[in-house]
């Protein structure tokens, strides 16, 4: 019988072990096919047709994908290449290019009058919203989607770009049917706008995706922040999969799209509506894209080597680096591009011994650059950031580095020259002998790179007495512990800034000017031009740390809110590129807030499958609008659809 | 018994409570980030920060925030019963992520229970009748690198070789049988039913062995075999009953801590199942999401305790309800 009992156990082992490693016949989902058979003809040379397949970790969105308050880049992309359109849009180009505005449905940029007070566009013919509205855009929806980025409840995350600088734009409006003053639709294919005072960087707010045309009869029934990013309405070459079964009679019957679902998936197919003679920008190669959900980086990666993916965008993990690095037949599939996001240390003017100009220029000298970038992943992670705009933003300053050491390595003799000066070097040896220099906490993320910085910069600042105590947080906790103005936070390495467009307002307006100063959600971290009120407000600390570092007020903060003034003013140009190097130099030089040290990349990895491989600078993401894939799968095939 | 069970399930609500409250306190009095400036964008102005907490509820006493938060979980939200509120995240009512989410672990947590089983209690079984022999020492062996080796290790381990080197299964992912049939189904699933049972294998065949091998010492089930008993009965009637009874509790407490996600598991296959949903409403401060997802593990833990316990007193009949 014991016999008998192992038999049967045995069995039942083996009988498991065999389904554990079952499916011998079963082929691996989905490899890459690189025929197109798929292809309905040819269009610039492209492949048509295929589906592009591609993986994130999260989406991300901070406005649930509706267009009036989604400040996710990521999103502005697919939006601008595939979705959406507005007046004007981005041509999906690499370099200083790409980030230039171009007419969309506009036929031109735009006609500004002489006192620079109003802008006048003119719409294309025949530009329709995708099903199931079906009916061709006026100049009415471009107004209205400015009506829901003034409505308070719809939380328009970038509305200061338009609020106070259109007439009667305030983003208080209780209601989205409220017209704006300032902006006019004389008939269908005209809108004006009236400003404030003149606005040289007008044309790339107007690119920015809050502002595209929007179908009332559909956007108008989401009255909360985020809602309408389910029932999204195209006018791109693309539409989410399912937007022809939205039932649109009244807003009662409208259901969230089948082809998004926030938790796991995007899909789009394409837009029956859409007429490649009016659009200049977009070749729209392929017939659908994909985008999923997966929570295991290294898999994503695994996949688009396998052949199941066609790119994927983000630092790849180490291992995956290194091959992509090193192996010559992956070389060409992954390409580092300037991403327009300059990474920095912030030092807070309010808190000694940062309140002292000497010290954050002796911080400048101190750092060791190279190492930093190293410890990211070397020159695929970026260039060494030798000022605050990156130079396809303000290319006026690419030769800038106004404190140059040797190799970027650091330099710890012209710091301590800059320490000497001083209050804080009472014996001029260029070593910080206050006691304010002991336990500096530092603000840093719990992850790598950032977890490999610690120690570069414990040595660095210890070399001029500033002994740093390191906080390594995740990195919402790091934000928000820096953006609360009265954690007084000496000094911090988790911080990054992308541009919102590529003009310099559009890049560091927020970063130092009052308007981007407050008590929690602060982005101006060094709190530049923080006044005695300022401080009041939040909080006896704040006030306290404001009055001892001023002389009770007698030598306030610098304030560089009239230079940005100034230069806004400006129309886009040689002299406006000025203004702003102008004004870069007096942060870099005079203010010295920041230590910028890296010039962030944008890795993008791509499967054979990718053809015309094309950048766009203005999102910083591979131009959906101008790329093809030869994978041969059809919507069908894919969703079901 | 009924009072029984409604006493414990009357505790099941009381400690569902305090749970609720605990967690309540951590994420919303001591958050680690602040959601409202989170969702107000990269310029969070005090305008826009105001404006998302009077979406999001957070402009209230906290006291009432809890208060509302109880109350919609008894009595329902605007999206019906039970109200679990909206996901910050996605402004999308969580109940049918939550529940999408649910299923997604129930297969995984069961179809991992059900191969653990399956597979470490013969072996716990074999070895306990042949101890210190070759199977025995294997069997061990093989509970040893079990109980060692992490999810998070054999996981990627097994897509290398499993999908990557041989394609012999698909690769990550979760495909409803509903939609793409059972062999996409199942054959997304064994991998992670593998790496997740094969720790509480080889913890159950540990278990199952130790308690054999006392059991077949005991004095009745000498007395079994003196009377005559065949081996077949004597192990499966009176040992095995006895042996596995500590199992039992066992396993209730393992399902249900399952049932609330098997958090590396999901994360290193790519199941959007509930632990993968805790981990990024966390990091995202998604609020309501984290207080789901609480609840729902606390439910299935404190419930598997009381079926476990009911269960019990069945199968030995020294344990009376009290």
């Amino acid at each position: 019988m014991k016999k008998h009992l192992t038999i049967v156990a045995l069995l039942a082992a083996l009988a498991l072990v065999a389904a554990a490693c079952g499916g011998d016949d079963e082929e691996p989902a989905e490899t890459g096919t690189t025929g197109a058979t798929g292809a309905t003809g040819e269009t610039a040379g492209f492949t048509q047709g295929g589906i592009i397949r591609e993986e994130l970790t999260d989406f991300g969105f901070t406005g649930a994908f509706d267009p009036t308050g989604e400040y996710l880049g990521t999103a502005w992309s697919w939006y601008q290449q595939m979705l959406i359109r507005g007046l004007l849009t981005y041509p999906g180009r690499a370099g200083a290019e790409g980030n230039l505005p171009v007419p969309d449905l506009a036929t031109d940029l735009g006609q500004v009058s002489a006192d620079g007070l109003t802008i006048t566009f003119t719409l294309k013919d025949g530009i329709m919203f995708g099903p199931p509205v079906n009916r061709e855009i006026t100049s009415q929806d471009i107004a209205f989607a400015f009506q829901r980025i003034n409505t308070e409840s719809l939380i328009a995350q970038y509305g200061n770009y338009y609020c106070g600088t259109i007439v009667g734009m305030d983003c208080s409006a209780k209601s989205q049917d409220e017209p704006i003053e300032g902006i006019e639709t004389p008939d269908d294919k005209t809108i004006v706008f009236t400003l404030e005072r003149p606005t040289g960087d007008m044309i790339y707010r107007l690119a920015q995706p809050a502002t595209y045309a929007m179908p009332q009869e559909v956007a108008g029934c989401f009255d909360k922040a985020g809602d309408y990013g389910r029932y999204l309405i195209a006018s791109g070459p693309y539409m989410i999969n399912g937007s022809d079964e939205l039932d649109i009679t009244s807003c009662d019957t409208l259901k969230p799209l089948s082809g998004y679902d926030p938790d796991r998936f995007m899909q789009l197919v394409r837009n029956p509506n859409w007429d490649p003679a009016t659009d200049d920008v977009r070749l729209a190669n392929f017939d659908g894209w994909q985008l999923t959900i997966n929570s295991n980086l290294e898999d994503s990666y695994n996949k688009l080597l396998n052949g199941e993916l066609d790119l994927y965008h983000g630092a790849p993990p180490a291992a995956f680096l290194q091959q992509y690095l090193t192996n010559p037949d992956l070389q060409d599939n992954f390409y580092s591009e300037e991403g327009d996001r300059t990474w920095y240390i912030t030092m807070n003017l309010l808190v000694p011994p940062f309140d002292d100009v000497n010290v954050r220029k002796a911080a400048n000298y101190v750092v060791d650059k190279a190492a930093m970038l190293q410890a990211t992943g070397g020159e695929s992670s970026g260039l060494i950031a030798t000022t605050i705009e990156p130079p396809s933003v303000l290319p006026d300053l690419a030769d800038y580095d106004p404190y140059a050491t040797p190799n970027s390595a650091g330099d710890v003799e012209l710091a301590k020259a800059a320490m000497a000066e001083s209050k804080y070097d009472s014996d001029g040896d260029g070593v910080c002998d206050d006691p304010v220099c002991d336990n500096v906490l530092m603000v840093n993320r719990n992850y790598e790179p950032w977890s490999e910085y610690t120690p570069i910069l414990q040595e660095n600042f210890a070399e001029i007495g500033i002994n740093l105590k390191i906080r390594e947080l995740d990195v919402s906790t790091s934000y928000t512990t820096i953006q609360t103005t009265e954690n007084l936070v000496p000094i911090a390495v988790n911080a990054g800034w992308g541009k919102d467009y590529g003009s310099p307002y559009g890049f560091n307006f927020f970063l130092f000017n009052t308007a981007g100063d407050s008590c929690e959600g602060s982005v101006n971290y060094s709190h530049i031009g923080a006044t005695a009120e300022f401080a009041e407000g939040c909080g006896q600390k704040t006030l306290d740390a404001y009055n001892a570092v001023t002389d009770n007020g007698a030598n306030p903060l610098p304030n560089v809110d009239a230079d940005m003034e100034a230069c806004v003013a400006l129309p886009t140009g040689p002299e406006y590129n000025a203004c702003w190097a102008a004004l870069d130099t007096k942060l870099m030089e005079e203010i010295v807030p920041w230590v910028p040290y890296r010039w962030g990349a944008a890795n993008i990895a791509i499967g054979d499958t990718i053809e015309n491989y094309t950048f766009d600078q203005s999102a910083g993401l591979i131009a959906y609008s101008q790329i093809a894939v030869n994978n041969g799968l059809t919507p069908e095939e894919l969703f079901g659809a | 018994m009924i009072r029984y069970i409604i006493r414990r399930l009357l505790w099941v609500m009381v400690t569902l409570l305090v749970i609720t409250l605990l967690t309540y306190l951590i994420f919303f009095v001591m958050p680690p980030t602040d959601p409202a400036i989170n969702f107000a964008g990269k310029q969070p102005t005090e305008e826009l920060v105001a404006e998302v907490k009077a979406q999001f509820g957070l402009d209230k006493p906290l006291l009432v925030q809890y208060g509302l938060f109880v109350k919609r979980i008894f009595l329902g939200d605007e999206y019906g019963w039970p109200g679990l509120g909206f996901s910050f995240s996605t402004r999308s009512e969580l109940k049918p992520i939550i529940f999408d989410r649910l299923l997604v672990t129930i297969q995984l947590a069961l179809g991992a229970a059900i191969l653990w089983l399956m597979v470490g209690i013969p072996i716990g079984i074999l070895s306990a009748l042949r101890p210190r022999s070759i199977f025995d020492r294997f069997a061990m062996g093989f509970a040893l690198f079990g109980v060692s080796t992490p999810v998070f290790f054999l996981g990627p381990v097994m897509l290398y070789i499993f999908w990557f080197q041989l394609g012999w299964l698909p690769g990550t992912g979760f495909y409803p049988i509903g939609q793409y049939g059972f062999w996409e189904w199942f054959s997304h699933l064994i991998m992670p039913w593998t790496v997740l049972a094969l720790a509480f294998a080889a913890f159950y065949a540990r278990m199952t062995r130790g308690n054999l091998m006392e059991t077949m010492g005991e004095d009745y089930i000498r007395t079994a075999r003196a009377k005559g008993l065949s081996e077949r009965r004597v192990v499966l009637r009176h040992g095995l009953r006895s042996a596995l009874t500590p199992l039992v509790t066992i396993l209730g407490l393992d399902l249900g801590a399952l049932l609330g996600g098997a958090i590396i598991t999901e994360t290193v296959f790519n199941l959007q199942g509930l632990g993968n949903y805790a981990i990024q409403s966390v990091f995202s401060g998604d609020l309501y999401a984290i207080l789901d997802v609480t609840i729902i593990a606390a439910f299935f833990i404190t419930f598997a305790n009381l079926i476990v316990d009911v269960v019990y007193a069945f199968l030995d009949p020294r344990v009376r309800y009290t």
